[in-house]
């Protein structure tokens, strides 16, 4: 009885929600994977513009037959923590080869890009002596890291350095430690953070700088090293952590770094050593994704092309975005009824976008979120624009009737 | 009046000036309304709400403050105690 109470507001809403849906967006299964961009759900090939897969690299050839590779001489799983008995050779030359694709001097694989994350803050940051500062819009695993930290955590303004240099000189001169969080580019609304700027206030106050480069590791900068590559400071972020489950189209994290100390989360942070490590599959994918985005940049140039022709698309169509071209294109609408009926519109005419409702959204907006694919082909584009043709005209007609 | 007191109804209107735009039923604002309970706003909101705070006294608030508060009393409480210990 008493722990279920809390969730009866929310689920009420959600149902009210759900009510006047003909599909539940939180709940559709892909029936069958047709390839990188087309799945079947219920009975009908949809076109996937709602994922991370911004290389489009989940069925490269190569990748595959590594991991099948993987499976037959390591077996399924590790069945244990990089700590124990579940650190491979793979797992250590994947380590180095991030290192050396991005240019820092260590490399530490988790899990997950969540492990990632909350294993690098919980164990770098805590109390009573050192205190995180943290970008409002941070995904959730950031503010659970400073959460299994328990040290004092600071939110300021999103993208915003002078909000962060007020709240650094506001510290007390008693604290120790600080560690800045932010995102390169953010997963829900697209938008890149000014990274330059984010290091020179951290470095002004001591502090130092974790970024997250989740959804812009091989997408950004000339290499894809990131936003940081991009914004020409690669060398100077402290901490930077991303995932293998976006561009490099497996599952893992990691957190690289010039620092030395990085090696002391090895005995020292809870979630890299209290869960298995990622299979040998996994690690044998994210490899030779690694290998390919490191020996060949077609797939960012196809990503960055087919991103300028939806923005436009979408631009001309009149559509209020989140954010300047990038490979998410979010559409902001009035609230979440029109965004739910937004989204089954979509879904009629075969694309598959991300519902964002709030909570956990910025600013309380109701988005479609669209990612753009380099996997994408010029069908699967046209099926796109001409799903948010339909939309606009829809949205436009009932703006006449109100 | 007392000083402290005038400041803490300065610090009161303060918070309920920011809150009335969440505030869609139109809950009598007291020291005892529950912020999260009373007004239905979702803890994200909050957060957001005690940026402007934030800015408007020139003090920090951790999250981890944030969290255990409930009620708009308890809001000023912790608000003066900020601005004592970071001044
Ligand atoms: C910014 C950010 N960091 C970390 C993660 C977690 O990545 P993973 O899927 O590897 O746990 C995500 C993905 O949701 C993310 O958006």
């Amino acid at each position: 009885m008493g722990l279920f109470e809390k969730f009866e507001g929310t689920a009420a809403q959600l149902k009210g929600l759900l009510a006047a849906s003909p599909r539940d967006p939180f709940s559709v299964s892909m029936d069958e994977m047709k390839g990188p961009t087309r799945a079947i759900v219920k009975g009908k090939e949809i076109v996937l513009a709602g994922t991370n897969n911004y290389l489009g690299l989940t069925f490269q050839k190569d990748a595959i037959d590594a991991a099948s590779e993987a499976v037959k001489t390591s077996g399924t799983g590790t069945t244990g923590s990089r700590f124990a008995n579940g650190t491979y050779a793979a797992h250590r030359q994947l380590e180095k080869d991030l290192a050396k694709f991005l240019g820092y001097e260590h490399c530490i694989v988790f899990s997950t890009g969540y492990q990632a994350n909350l294993g690098a803050i919980s164990a770098l940051a805590q109390p009573p002596h050192d205190v995180i500062l943290i970008d409002a819009d941070c995904h959730a695993c950031i503010y659970d890291g400073c959460q299994l930290s328990g040290a004092e955590t600071i939110r300021f303004r999103h993208n915003d350095p002078e909000s962060l240099d007020k709240r650094l000189s506001r510290l007390s001169r008693d604290v120790k430690g600080k560690l800045v969080c932010i995102e390169g580019m953010y997963s829900m609304f697209g938008d890149v953070a000014p990274v330059k700027e984010f290091v020179e206030v951290a470095h002004k106050h001591g502090a130092y700088l974790l970024l997250d480069e989740a959804h812009s590791f091989g997408v950004f900068g000339d290499h894809g090293q990131g936003v940081c590559e991009a914004d020409g400071v690669r060398d100077q972020v402290d901490f930077y952590t991303g995932t293998f489950s976006k561009s490099l189209a497996s599952i893992g994290g990691f957190v690289a770094s010039n620092h030395p100390e990085l090696e002391y989360l090895r005995f020292s942070s809870r979630p890299y050593m209290f869960t298995a490590s990622p299979s040998p599959a996994n690690i044998a994918a994210a490899s030779t994704a690694l290998a390919k985005i490191s020996s060949d940049n077609s797939m960012r140039e196809r990503l960055w092309d087919n991103a300028e022709r939806i923005h436009a698309a979408f631009t001309q169509l009149g559509f209020e975005l989140c954010a300047g071209v990038g490979p998410v294109i979010a559409v902001k609408l009035a609230n979440r009824e029109q965004a739910f009926m937004a989204w089954n519109m979509l879904m009629e005419s075969g694309v598959y976008v991300n519902l964002a409702i709030p909570p956990g959204t910025p600013n309380a907006t109701s988005i479609l979120r669209l990612s753009v694919s380099a996997a994408h082909t010029e069908n699967d584009l046209d099926i796109v624009v001409n799903a948010y043709t339909n939309l606009s005209q829809m949205l436009a007609k009932e703006k006449a009737e109100t | 009046m007392t000083a402290i007191q005038e400041d803490d109804d300065l610090v009161f209107h303060k918070i309920s000036s920011l809150l009335g735009p969440l505030n869609e039923k139109g809950v009598k604002l007291t020291r005892d309304t529950d912020i999260i309970a009373d007004l239905e706003i979702d803890s994200v909101s909050l957060l957001d709400v005690v940026m402007d705070i934030e800015d408007n006294y020139d003090i920090s608030i951790p999250v981890n403050t944030i969290s255990e508060i409930k009620t708009i009393g308890e809001l000023v409480d912790a608000i003066h105690k900020i601005k004592k210990e970071q001044s």
